[in-house]
């Protein structure tokens, strides 16, 4: 298993927006988002589909396909600076080898007329590998590491594989060439719950056994719940609520978090309490220009939420965006320093 | 944690039993249609002696002559009833006999069969050759640049000419560069001041003669190739392992032989099947450029009644169609690892 040889890089997104043309004109995606991977630590992004959470996965790689594109903000991660700068050769050079990016397991990502192993072969020629026999071990020892035959599945096709079997090549295609800014867009979804629960410990596991920055998006709040140290969660593009995942999941302050929350069935008590959130969440189309974009599902919307945007509240380690969240114990703070991976852990 | 079982790996068998099941299925192929051929043959109206009498008076020769040279052909007509005549054939096709051409008195269908194929295979082969090369090429093209001017002219031409009907085409450059522009012959395979054999002058006349009906059928045939390649080529671009190789930093010379190599696949069958249907000949640019392959050959024996030529000229196509079909799908074996694994391709 290879040493983790350098610290984590932490991930500053800031006033990251991006636009899709449309017919309608240029409909923003995501707006204005700020967000912040600490070094070391597993981020989870959770939304509903459309919320603009997988253009933020690939706004990380630079890699928003057109027609949409961003339109500002800034993706810094360190000792690379910012991503949304990069242009041609460079940014090429940047996917893979330093931000790995695993994509959903039930997408096939791997070319259909070749091995594992030629595939991994050209990734190494891509980014100028010269060890090649080297790069094969790592990517046997990596497959080992997760419970496969890793000589087996490396001279395997892709149809030889079943979707966990997949997922984990996807994830070691990602780490291989030592990457320690790793993006999982839905690594879990389409997996049966066995295998769901693999990956998410091999994720875990080798997020810490290489000392990663670590990016999982997801729909599924249970996920996020057992891996991520902070929870982002998006809504209409917008970021409405991020903080340690405990606490945001112990006592949400946006009403959407709660509705999210609430709608999630209970193992135990009456099949009733889960209620479903009223309402549809936005398209591209329906996000509203001004005022709060949750204002048409919330619970607690008040006349200011038509017109003014929702002030960020920094409350201790988590921040808040919503004109209700304001009141009772909190105070408009501005917190520098975020909490650390060791948090968690308590 | 252990692979599924990895099926088919030992190629060998599992090619010969598919080749052994493949010509099997051939045989009773080519035992059903030549059965359904011999009875539409021999129940067309009209029969040989009467076709041939007919042709005679109309070029001229009196009745009595042309009564007497007619009647040259009664020890060719077949005798018996319908049935004993089908044995016949059946038999004499067992032991690879075609019977006697009746519109060539004397010769064998093997041999009159032969004399056209050359002028045929050499040009048709050679324009469906070209029309694949430069149509995929130009398709690969069209694809990328489908939101671009010379994108959008690549597919119109190819409609165009796809839509254009063969002799429309034929009758379009005879009429420009022979008549026009004088610089190529208007039929004919070679020029008779020429020697037949393997001196300059024959050989240049024989291209020269070959080239209105290569370009013809090259720039008939293009037009299918190119839509054909596009939009394979649009699908194999929207597939999620080419937007996984750009995120993995992939160079792009590699991601562009992925393309290339996932969306020439489907066109191999229908390659394979049009160098099958050569066999059948171009039936319209022969005639227009009075160039005597099969298509012509095939014509004249059925105007000329002439039962055996056409059962044989029928066969050739047939046997020639599933000799495709066969080879096709053995090539598939080859570059298609989801075939040689025997399909259970997820």
């Amino acid at each position: 298993m290879s040493v983790t040889d350098q610290r984590a890089p932490g991930v500053r997104i800031s006033d990251l927006s991006v636009v899709y043309r449309t017919q309608a004109g240029e409909l923003p995606a995501v707006r204005g988002v700020d967000l912040e991977l600490m070094p070391g630590t597993i981020t989870g992004v959770v939304g509903e589909s459309g919320s603009g959470k997988s253009t933020l996965a690939l706004s990380m790689l630079n890699a928003v396909q057109p027609p949409g594109r961003i339109s500002s903000g800034s993706v810094e991660i360190d000792g690379l600076g910012d991503v949304v700068a990069l242009r041609g050769d460079d940014l090429r050079k940047t996917r893979g080898r330093h931000v790995g990016y695993v994509f959903q397991a039930a997408q096939n990502s791997l070319n259909p007329l070749k091995t594992i192993g030629k595939q991994l072969l050209d990734l190494g020629r891509s980014h100028d590998v010269d060890d090649l026999p080297g790069l094969v071990k790592e990517a046997r020892s990596l497959l080992d590491r997760m419970g496969l035959d890793g000589a087996r599945v490396l001279d395997s096709y892709q149809h030889e594989l079943s979707g966990g079997m997949r997922q984990r090549v996807g994830i070691m295609l990602a780490l291989v060439l030592n990457a320690h800014v790793v993006v999982l867009d839905e690594p879990t979804t389409a997996l049966d719950m066995i295998t769901q629960a693999t990956i998410l410990r091999i994720i875990r596991e080798v997020h810490e056994e290489r000392g990663l920055t670590t990016l999982v998006i997801t729909h599924d709040l249970g996920v996020v719940a057992e891996i991520a140290d902070r929870l982002a969660v998006m809504y209409g593009g917008r970021l409405v609520e991020q903080g340690p995942t405990r606490e945001v999941l112990g006592a949400p302050r946006h009403p959407y978090t709660r509705g999210l929350l609430q709608a999630i069935p209970r193992l135990v008590g009456d099949i009733d309490e889960a209620r479903a959130l009223p309402g549809r969440p936005p398209t591209l189309s329906t996000v509203p220009p001004d005022g709060c974009v949750f204002r048409e599902r919330c619970a607690v919307r008040m006349d200011v939420c038509e017109t003014g945007e929702p002030p960020v509240l920094t409350i201790g380690p988590r921040v808040v965006a919503c004109h209700a969240a304001g009141d009772g114990e909190s105070q408009k703070e501005t917190v520098t320093t975020g909490p650390t991976r060791g948090e968690e852990q308590a | 944690m252990t692979l599924i079982g990895v099926p088919g790996r030992s190629g060998g068998i599992a090619v010969v039993r598919r080749l052994a099941g493949h010509l099997a299925r051939g045989l009773v192929m080519i035992l059903v249609v030549t059965t359904i051929s011999f009875l539409i043959i021999r129940n067309i109206p009209g029969d040989p002696m009467a076709a041939k009498y007919e042709k005679l008076v109309e070029q001229g020769m009196s009745p009595e002559a042309a009564q007497q040279a007619v009647n040259v052909l009664y020890g060719f007509m077949p005798t018996g009833s319908m049935w004993q005549q089908y044995l016949d054939y059946m038999k004499g096709l067992a032991h690879f006999d075609l019977g006697q051409s009746l519109t060539v008195p004397g010769t064998g269908v093997g041999t009159v069969l032969m004399s056209a194929a050359k002028w045929t295979l050499i040009p048709v082969l050679a324009g469906t050759l070209l029309s694949f090369l430069v149509g995929i090429i130009l398709g690969v093209y069209a694809a990328i640049k489908r939101q671009g001017k010379l994108g959008d002219l690549l597919a119109i031409s190819g409609s165009l000419l796809h839509g254009v009907p063969q002799y429309v085409l034929a009758l379009l450059l005879g009429a420009i560069f022979t008549t026009l522009i004088p610089i190529l012959p208007a039929g004919g395979t070679a020029d008779i001041m020429f020697e037949p054999g393997l001196n300059a002058g024959y050989i240049g006349s024989l291209i020269q003669h070959a080239t209105l009906p290569v370009v013809t059928y090259a720039l008939a045939s293009y037009g299918g190739w190119i839509l054909a390649m596009k939009s394979s080529v649009v699908t194999v671009l929207g597939d999620d392992f080419i937007l996984a190789a750009e995120l993995r930093g992939m160079k792009r010379s590699i991601i562009f032989r992925y393309i290339a190599r996932n969306a020439i696949l489907p066109l191999f069958t229908i390659l394979a099947l049009s160098l099958g249907m050569l066999f059948g000949g171009a039936i319209f640019i022969e005639r227009i450029f009075n160039y005597p392959g099969l298509g012509l050959m095939l014509i004249d024996s059925i105007t000329g009644r002439d039962y055996a030529l056409m059962g044989g000229a029928f066969l050739l196509i047939t046997v020639a169609i599933i000799i495709a079909n066969i080879a096709a799908d053995l090539l598939y074996t080859v570059i298609d690892p989801r075939v040689r694994s025997g399909g259970e391709a997820a």
